[in-house]
Parts: structure tokens; C-alpha cells; sequence
């Protein structure tokens, strides 16, 4: 239903430097389904997601590549009205932050019926009326009465609710949902994450999930991509995931989760930190921190393929084991979290150094 | 991390007796009134051991922070009191009980709001020292530069200004404004909720070396209940201001007996999908009461799960509940506390008390 292909951005910040948010990234949702995104800050998690909404800053960002399908039509090439549209009613959008994703001199009730009348012709009281029953939808007491309140006499969850009524009011096929609970409390978080699940599977609208929180990405989906630097380093089911982890970023995500179950097992962090946005290695942008490193790691990006020997049984193309690595981690390598081969040491850095991509 | 044995006649490192903390609600501009209290803290203990880790979890508005806060000094408490190695820390200010002040210290949830950005790094380290009047103004130097290490960071960085480093960066440099003063017990608010996954691991790790090596007792204070899990001796749960259940960490874990923990345990993902296809979810209705009028006798009963099933005790709405003692070091509060369901248990939480595979 959702098929992005070659999708890249890049956001000028001025003084010639040119970041590469996000790097050739491709992939498939389908109808009903629900896709994970996972990466770090600044791995280009949202900025991918507001590409597909064709969201971005149009002074500093640019689409440089890529085609965006929603069913039978390329996002990138639509005209901004026909765009318009389309948000909302085909694909719509629940932000991190409930309080910026909500007017606060405007009341609930206005809020959510302006959206509905934006794309129907309906008159206010209808609108009203709809908005009312979709409040209740997503668990609102008493909705009639809380439609002349505004955001601020809301709670964090129950802000995030509305957008939630916001997002669903037309009932679109395709809800991205860019970390929608990170600022809500836990019990809050479940709840919210229970009415997303159960709406979403109800009315078989697919979901794009971005969340840096792999135990909501363990609850939530069926697949996971694996965003590091612009890249899509790692894709498959989400039991694989957790299961066979073949990139070395995805294993030290997981070795870097303190878990409820495993006490006492030591954490092994990633080493170093995230790169700089606009001094990406020209190879592979994790091998700084890889302790799987080779010579050709600092020379070549690998590209997003099948994993080799630990592919995933059947199913159809985009239901695989994808990985972006020269030498992936092996299955008894997971736990220990480093490299077995005796001897083996992680390649050095090149001595020209860590040559910027060349800015297009 | 091993809890020493208490023994009868040392009193603990720190001691926190039936502690209020109240926040005034106040109407008018001219003429201020006071329409209400917020009861933030309300009659709470709670004890700390010389390298022990206390968790603290609650969602947010539960007063977790103004416990904190209270505890280093930054909040003056409405009653009770705080004793440190047995002697109660005094009014703010004295200057007897700065010395003492300066051995709680405290470590903030964002890195980049608690150093001030005009200033170098070093010398946001080398504050605590200067306005104690320790050291010469080359010990100082020499200090600053020994902490850098300790925390895992390089001389070099005391040169640099906040925004020249990453967030984990920053975050070590708070803990080596903390550590200055050779503190004994660090309170530290959410202190690696605001780093990456990936960061986040150096951060827990170094904080686990640094008790190790100058055998500090933390106060850790989060709502990552897996972070405290793997952090912590011992566990605090509060809601509304109230300590509800305090055990060790294995126990309030493996066998939760206030509700409300059983719901908070149930609610967090845990990051394997085996578990989470096979575990049911304990959904609290609603949002935490407002803690300036919390409700009467239990505070959780308003959204109780237990109580909806064993039929809505009126108990539980006219009378606090005191705390029960489960088993040694392992109390509740709640009137049904040996009634938690076995089988809720293991549903909920029971797939993440398992041994590590």
C-alpha cells in the first residue's frame, strides 16, 4: 500500500554544508500492517516521516531523491493542494508532543470538527457532533461536555487522545505515529498504546511507528527497520529482530536495554557517540563505533539486502531479513555482543582520515 | 551494591522520617490567600544505606522529585525530617550544615539546563570547590581535571563550553560537578531519561563504577522501571506522594503486593515479543487524582483493579491503609495485600521475573 523507494533528504544549513538526513531508504507497508522505525536522535526517524507527509521545511530541506507510492499515486509528485487533500484523509499524522500538536487558543471541539469539515462538506453542528462521538472513540468521558474545553484542562494523555481523534476522524488507511507516548507516563502509555492498537487493527489502517523504545516496538509491530545516519542498516520481522540481530548497530541496541528479566547481566554500550550530521564517513557511518569493522567498512556503504544464511523462511519479498553490512554478526556472537574469530580487531580508520561523502 | 547488614546501633546514612512537603495554592495578586495545599510529600520514611541504591518509581506527579529536592536541601520540607548519619540536617544555610549539605548532592535530568552555558565546563566543576573555599586555586585546577577522568572524560574537556559536547558528555560533566565534593549520597532525578539508548548504557554503567570505587549510596529517581530494576538494592513505589510498596528490588519485582505496582509493572514493554505476545496488561482507567485533594482512605482506590474485583470494599475509601509488612524488608500498603491474585501475577509480570536466559 505504501511503498517507498530511494527515498533521500538533505537540508542545507547554510555556509555550504549539506546534511545527509536520510540516505536512499526503501521500503513497503501493507494495507493493515504496522511497521517500527527505530534509530537514535537524529537518525532521521521523523524527518523520514514528514517526507512522506511532505512535511518538511521547504527553506532548508529537499527531497533529492525517491518516490513516495500511496496506493497508485507518487507523494513526491503531487501539486501542495492535492497534497493537502490528501493529509489527514488518506494518511495522517499523531505527533510527539501533544501540547504543540494542538492550537491552545482554540477549543477541542473546534479543533477536531475543523478537520473534519476541512475534507467534508458538513455543517458545524454535524461536525460537532462527529467530533463528540470520535472523542468518545478514544475514550474521552463525557465527550459532549469537553468540547468547549481547551488543550491546557487537558492531561498529557488525554491531549494525546484527541490527536489521536484528530488523526483517525477520516479514517485513513495509513496513520504515522512518531513517538506518540514518549512524553506520557507508563500507565498513560499503555493506555494510549492499547486505543492505537485497537483502533488501528479495527479499522485495518496500517501504521508507521517511530519510536526510539524497543519494548513498544515488541508490543506494537510486526516488522522493524533499523535507522542509523539516514540509513535503513537493518529490516525484518520483529521477532527476528530480537531474535537473529545481524547488524552490528541492531546488537548493541539490544545489549545497551537493561531488562527486567536478565538481572545482573552487565550492559555493553555502543562505544563513541552518534556522528556528526555532516561529517558522515564515506563507508559505512556506524564503522567509527563497529567492533566488526573492516578495511572496507571505512571505503563502502553496503546496501540493503537479503541477509545471507539467516534468511527469513518464505513470505514475500519485503517480508525478509534485510541488511545493510559487509560482516554482519554471527548468531553466537549476539549474547557476548563482540566479535568471536580469535584474533580479530575491528579495522582501524583509513589514514586519509574520515573523508566526508561528497555534498551533492 | 550489597546491602550491608543494618545493624541495631548505627543508625542509617540517610534517614527520611515522616516527611511532608506541602506547596501552597495561592489566589489573588494584591492580596495573596492560600485556597489549598498540594500535598507533593505526604508522611513519608524511607531509609538509605552506605552504598546501597534506593530506586524511586511513580509516575509523574507523584512527588518523586520533591522528594529529591527536599532531601539535598533545595525544598524546605513542612514537617518532619531528614537525618544524615543520624543527626537531622538543620534549618538551610547554617553554616555547620553546609558541610554536611555538601555530602547530598544531586545529579539533574537535563544536562544542558543545569550547567550554565556561558561558562566552561571546568569551571561548572569547579563551582561546588569555590564556593566551599576548598583548595587553592591549583588544587581546584588539579581537582577538576582528576573528576574529568573520573568520569570518564578527558582533561582537555574542562576547556570546552556545554553546547561543544553531546548530551552523555554533558550528562558526566554534571556527575563530576556532583562527585567534587566527595559526596556520600548522590540523588539523581531521571538522570539518563534524556540520553539514547546507546548513551544511556555508558552513563548506567559509569554510575555503577563510581559506587563501586567511592562506595556511594544513590537515590535513584526514574520512571525506566527496567533502568531501576538494574540499577537498584532496594525499590520505592509512590503514588500521590505516598510510599505504597518498598522491597527489594527482586522481590517488589517478582512478587509486586500493592496494585498499583502490579499495574505499573504490567504496563511497561518489555523489549522481547515472545513476552509481549503472551502477556496481559493490567490497563489503569484514567489519570492520577489531583494531589491537592487526593482521595479519602486509599489514594489508589479510585483506579483500583483489585478492588473492582474483590467487590469495592468500602474499606478502602473510608481508611488509610497502613503498611503491611510481606516479608523481611518488603512492605505494602494496602488493605488486600495478600490477596493480589497469584495468576494476575504471573500474567502481568511473571514472564519478566524469569532468570536471565
Amino acid at each position: 500500500m505504501l511503498r517507498v523507494r530511494d527515498l533521500s533528504v538533505r537540508f542545507d544549513s547554510g555556509r555550504n554544508v549539506v546534511v545527509h538526513a536520510v540516505n536512499g531508504v526503501s521500503f513497503d507497508l501493507e494495507a493493515g500492517g504496522a511497521l517500527g522505525l527505530v534509530g537514535e536522535s537524529g537518525s532521521g526517524k521523523s524527518v523520514t516521516s514528514l517526507a512522506i507527509l511532505r512535511l518538511l521545511p521547504p527553506a532548508t530541506a529537499r527531497i533529492a531523491t525517491g518516490e513516495v507510492w500511496l496506493a497508485d499515486r507518487d507523494l513526491i509528485q503531487l501539486s501542495d493542494r492535492e497534497m493537502r487533500r490528501l493529509r489527514g484523509k488518506e494518511i495522517s499524522l499523531v505527533p510527539q508532543d501533544p501540547m504543540s500538536g494542538l492550537n491552545p487558543v482554540l477549543t477541542i471541539g473546534e479543533q477536531v470538527a475543523e478537520t473534519i469539515r476541512a475534507h467534508e462538506d458538513m455543517r458545524w453542528r454535524e461536525a460537532r457532533n462527529r467530533a463528540a462521538e470520535l472523542l468518545g472513540t478514544v475514550g474521552i468521558p463525557r465527550p459532549h461536555d469537553q468540547l468547549k474545553r481547551y488543550p491546557h484542562q487537558f492531561s498529557g494523555g488525554m491531549r494525546q487522545r484527541v490527536l489521536i481523534a484528530i488523526a483517525l476522524a477520516l479514517r485513513p488507511t495509513l496513520l504515522i505515529a512518531d513517538e506518540p507516548t514518549t512524553a506520557l507516563d507508563v500507565t498513560v502509555q499503555a493506555q494510549v498504546l492499547e486505543l492505537l492498537h485497537e483502533l488501528t487493527v479495527e479499522r485495518g489502517t496500517a501504521i508507521l511507528l517511530i519510536s526510539h523504545d524497543l519494548g513498544i516496538m515488541a508490543r506494537m509491530t510486526q516488522r522493524i527497520m533499523v535507522m542509523y545516519a539516514g540509513h535503513i542498516v537493518e529490516a525484518a520481522p520483529t521477532p527476528e529482530i530480537f531474535a537473529r540481530p545481524g547488524h552490528p548497530y541492531t546488537v548493541g541496541l539490544l545489549r545497551s536495554i537493561p531488562r527486567v528479566a536478565g538481572v545482573g547481566r552487565p550492559l555493553t554500550p555502543i562505544a563513541g557517540s552518534p556522528p556528526v550530521p555532516d561529517q558522515v564517513p564515506r563507508g559505512c557511518p556506524f564503522a567509527p563505533r563497529c567492533a566488526w569493522a573492516l578495511d572496507v567498512c571505512w571505503q563502502e556503504m553496503p546496501p540493503l539486502a537479503p541477509a545471507d544464511g539467516i534468511s527469513f523462511s518464505g513470505g514475500p519479498r519485503s517480508g525478509g531479513h534485510l541488511l545493510a553490512c559487509h560482516n554482519p554478526v554471527a548468531a553466537d556472537e549476539v549474547e557476548g555482543g563482540r566479535p568471536l574469530q580469535p584474533g580479530f580487531r575491528a579495522a582501524p580508520p583509513p589514514e586519509e582520515g574520515l573523508v566526508a561523502r561528497e555534498t551533492t | 551494591m550489597t546491602t550491608p547488614p543494618a545493624s541495631a546501633s548505627e543508625p542509617p546514612l540517610l534517614e527520611v522520617r515522616d516527611l511532608r512537603v506541602h506547596f501552597p495554592i495561592t489566589r489573588g495578586a494584591v492580596v495573596r490567600r492560600t485556597v489549598g495545599q498540594v500535598h507533593a510529600v505526604d508522611d513519608l520514611s524511607l531509609k538509605l544505606g552506605t552504598a546501597e541504591t534506593v530506586g524511586l518509581v511513580g509516575e509523574s506527579g507523584s512527588g518523586k522529585t520533591t522528594l529529591g529536592r527536599a532531601i539535598v536541601g533545595l525544598i524546605p520540607p513542612t514537617s518532619g525530617a531528614i537525618l544524615f548519619r543520624g543527626r537531622p540536617l538543620g534549618a538551610k544555610g547554617a553554616a555547620a550544615d553546609r558541610t554536611e549539605r555538601s555530602q547530598l548532592q544531586m545529579v539533574f535530568q537535563d544536562p544542558t539546563a543545569s550547567l550554565d552555558p556561558k561558562w566552561r565546563v571546568g569551571a561548572s566543576i569547579a563551582e561546588p570547590l569555590r564556593v566551599n573555599h576548598v583548595g587553592t586555586m591549583a588544587e581546584r585546577r588539579q581537582r577538576v581535571r582528576d573528576l574529568l577522568e573520573v568520569v570518564g572524560l578527558s582533561p582537555g574537556h574542562a576547556q570546552r563550553y556545554p553546547h561543544e559536547l553531546s548530551g552523555g558528555q554533558r550528562q558526566r560533566v554534571g556527575l563530576a560537578r556532583a562527585l567534587a565534593l566527595n559526596p556520600a549520597v548522590i540523588v539523581a532525578d531521571e538522570a539518563v531519561s534524556a540520553l539514547d539508548v546507546s548513551i544511556r548504557a555508558q552513563v548506567i554503567n559509569l554510575l555503577q563504577r563510581l559506587q563501586n570505587e567511592l562506595n556511594l549510596s544513590y537515590l535513584f529517581i526514574a520512571h525506566d522501571l527496567a533502568v531501576v530494576r538494574h540499577l537498584s538494592d532496594r525499590v520505592a513505589v509512590m503514588y500521590l506522594g505516598q510510599i505504597v510498596e518498598q522491597a527489594a528490588a527482586a522481590d517488589l519485582y517478582s512478587d509486586p503486593r500493592h496494585p498499583y505496582t502490579v499495574s505499573l509493572l504490567s504496563a511497561v514493554p518489555v523489549p522481547d515479543p515472545t513476552v509481549e505476545a503472551r502477556r496481559q496488561r493490567i490497563v489503569l482507567s484514567g489519570d492520577p487524582p489531583n494531589p491537592a485533594s487526593p482521595p479519602t482512605g486509599c489514594r489508589f482506590h479510585t483506579r483500583c483493579w483489585l478492588r473492582k474485583q474483590l467487590g469495592n470494599p468500602e474499606q478502602c475509601a473510608a481508611e488509610e491503609p497502613k503498611h503491611q509488612q510481606i516479608s523481611a524488608g518488603h512492605t505494602a500498603a494496602c488493605h488486600y495485600a495478600h490477596e493480589v491474585p497469584g495468576n494476575v501475577k504471573l500474567s502481568t509480570v511473571g514472564p519478566t521475573a524469569e532468570p536471565a536466559s
